[in-house]
């Protein structure tokens, strides 16, 4: 290696710890805030607790709001409506890449649905909700998150099953094996880490939505933890302690499952991207 | 097999958008859907709407600046770190944070570094003296818009990083091989291989994001709540707060209208343009 490659090795490297520093920092200062004196956050922005450290926060935050009940509601319904979507995306977009059913329509306007911004079905989906009786209910926020990640699942889950050599499925076919049992036999173990990543990011897009929940759950006993905790600029007025420890509360569960899957999510991320 | 992706456009596409055109015909408020049929003067009154006009302006430059920048500075780190494989598997991992974190919770961290008593940046550039007094970021007319922006960098970049970082390893090998053997220089290897090589899959990112970044509504909703005055007002916001605040879902039906279809309009002529511009590439 001569002086050249290491230097460009060192600057790349400085980029790179850069480049995480950047990211890093802004959530450092929330764990930081969270642990500081309500005084000193007050008074002063340092990064780190100059005053000593306290669970002063974290304590108000699980007292002074259900911050419990959001997180049990979020998990009921990330999980709830992950499932739902697998279950619908995953066999409908087999069937669409595989046998085209639907023809070329079908997907596209599936993927159409994505383009669409969320805030113009709104008023619709608010009143389809009314009408089922559901407003308020954490099953109507199931069936509503459910229905807006099969776009997303159909984006994730296309490069896997296109992927798979149809040879295997023929074979399946010449031994007898329905559309069904090939799909859950055959296909399913293969694209098995896609449906494992489609189903983690869909589990964080709904934890995460906000909108939808926005205008659906207004009662203490079905606001999901973005409603409960965005209560906290406005009416609560600025107690960025107690803000701090509930907003970590909720992007700590989040992060451990993005660690956990962070293989899986590259790839199913990049492949998606580079297929164009 | 296909039977639920047809129930599910039905409830989630079709019967909303059906929903939105007729309500849009109407004075409906959220208690009273389908009250008095007015033909098109939701769509008149929304044509000659200021305010409407503004925040699809603000819609539109919010998306474009941010995700140029976020495509571009997502290519370049992408571009830079390349070459040190152990340190990757760590960077991409964290780099899936952001993109991730709650846009609520991504709000509130961004609320807290803006702050002029509590927050993180007054704090230092007052303390390395960059600045005389402390900056309401969010609360001055010129700052508010561009604050937003750069939480979204914060939050997107990383995810522009990722999805550049697999389009430059999923290259051939062979020319890069060859221009080595040619003693080519890095520059040139750039421009003339890895850039075209690699550019139609940074255009398919710059668009995914672009359509990402139509929707803004969290941030705004957040941040600022659509001021201070209606600078940082956005599309989707504006829509929400005459629905949801107003309780006129007649106009509401109207105005979202007319931003799908301003988007549909953009994103077909984006992706023709894009198809036109890939097949004079080849």
């Amino acid at each position: 290696m001569n002086n050249r490659n290491v230097l460009s090795k060192i600057i790349s490297l400085l980029i790179a710890i850069g480049f995480l520093a950047i990211i890093l920092l802004p959530i450092i200062f929330v764990a930081a805030t969270s642990l500081k004196i309500p005084l000193e956050i007050r008074t002063s922005g340092t990064l780190f607790p100059q005053g000593g450290i306290t669970f002063e926060n974290w304590q108000k935050a699980f007292r002074n709001v259900p911050l419990t009940k959001y997180l049990f509601n979020s998990t009921v319904v990330a999980i709830s409506s992950t499932i739902i979507t697998l279950l619908i995306a995953v066999p409908t977009i087999y069937t669409t890449v595989r046998f085209k059913t639907g023809g070329a329509v079908l997907p596209s306007l599936v993927l159409g649905t994505y383009v669409m911004p969320p805030i113009v079905v709104t008023v619709p989906i608010f009143a389809i909700v009314k009408i089922l009786g559901l407003q308020d209910k954490l099953v109507g926020l199931i069936l509503v998150h459910s229905m807006m990640n099969i776009p997303l699942a159909f984006w994730l889950l296309d490069s896997y099953i296109r992927n798979i050599p149809v040879e295997l499925e023929h074979a399946a076919w010449v031994d007898g094996y329905s559309k069904f049992d090939t799909l859950l036999k055959i296909v399913y173990p293969l694209i098995k880490p896609g449906v494992l990543s489609t189903g983690v990011v869909c589990l964080i897009m709904s934890w995460n939505e906000f909108l939808f929940a926005l205008i659906l759950t207004y009662s203490e006993a079905s606001k999901t933890f973005p409603i409960g905790i965005s209560q906290y600029i406005g009416e609560h007025g600025m107690q960025f302690g107690e803000m701090s420890a509930a907003a970590l509360a909720g992007i700590i569960p989040i992060y451990i499952l993005v660690f956990i899957f962070s293989k899986n999510l590259v790839e199913g991320l990049g492949r998606s991207g580079v297929k164009g | 097999m296909a039977i639920p992706a047809w129930i599910f456009l039905a409830f989630f596409s079709i019967i909303p958008l059906i929903y939105v055109v007729s309500t849009s015909l109407t004075k409906s408020t959220l208690a009273q859907p389908f009250k008095d049929f007015i033909w098109f003067n939701n769509f008149k009154q929304a044509v000659l709407d200021e305010n409407f006009g503004r925040s699809l302006v603000n819609t539109f430059l919010f998306a474009f600046v941010v995700t140029t920048l976020e495509t571009f500075f997502g290519f370049l780190l992408a571009y830079a770190v390349r070459g040190i494989r152990g340190l990757n598997t760590i960077l991409r991992s964290i780099a899936l944070l952001p993109m991730f974190t709650p846009p609520v919770a991504v709000s509130m961290i961004w609320k807290l570094i803006y702050d002029p008593n509590s927050g993180l940046l007054n704090h230092y550039l007052m303390k390395w003296g960059l600045t005389k007094g402390l900056i309401a970021f969010l609360g001055d007319p010129k700052l508010a818009f561009p604050s937003i922006m750069f939480a979204d960098l914060w939050q997107w970049t990383p995810f522009c990083f990722i999805l550049c970082y697999a389009a430059l390893q999923a290259l051939p090998k062979a020319p890069f091989e060859a221009a080595e053997v040619d003693g080519a220089s890095g520059w040139r290897v750039f421009r003339k291989l890895t850039l075209p090589l690699v550019l139609p899959q940074v255009i398919v990112v710059f668009l995914f994001k672009l359509l990402i970044s139509l929707k803004v509504f969290d941030l705004v909703y957040m941040l600022t709540f659509g001021g201070p005055g209606n600078t940082t007002q956005v599309a989707s916001f504006y829509i929400y707060r005459v629905a949801f605040k107003q309780f006129n879902t007649g106009y509401a039906a109207a105005l979202s209208f007319l931003m799908l279809l301003i988007i549909t309009i953009i994103a077909t002529l984006v992706t023709r343009a894009r198809e036109i511009f890939m097949r004079s590439s080849e």
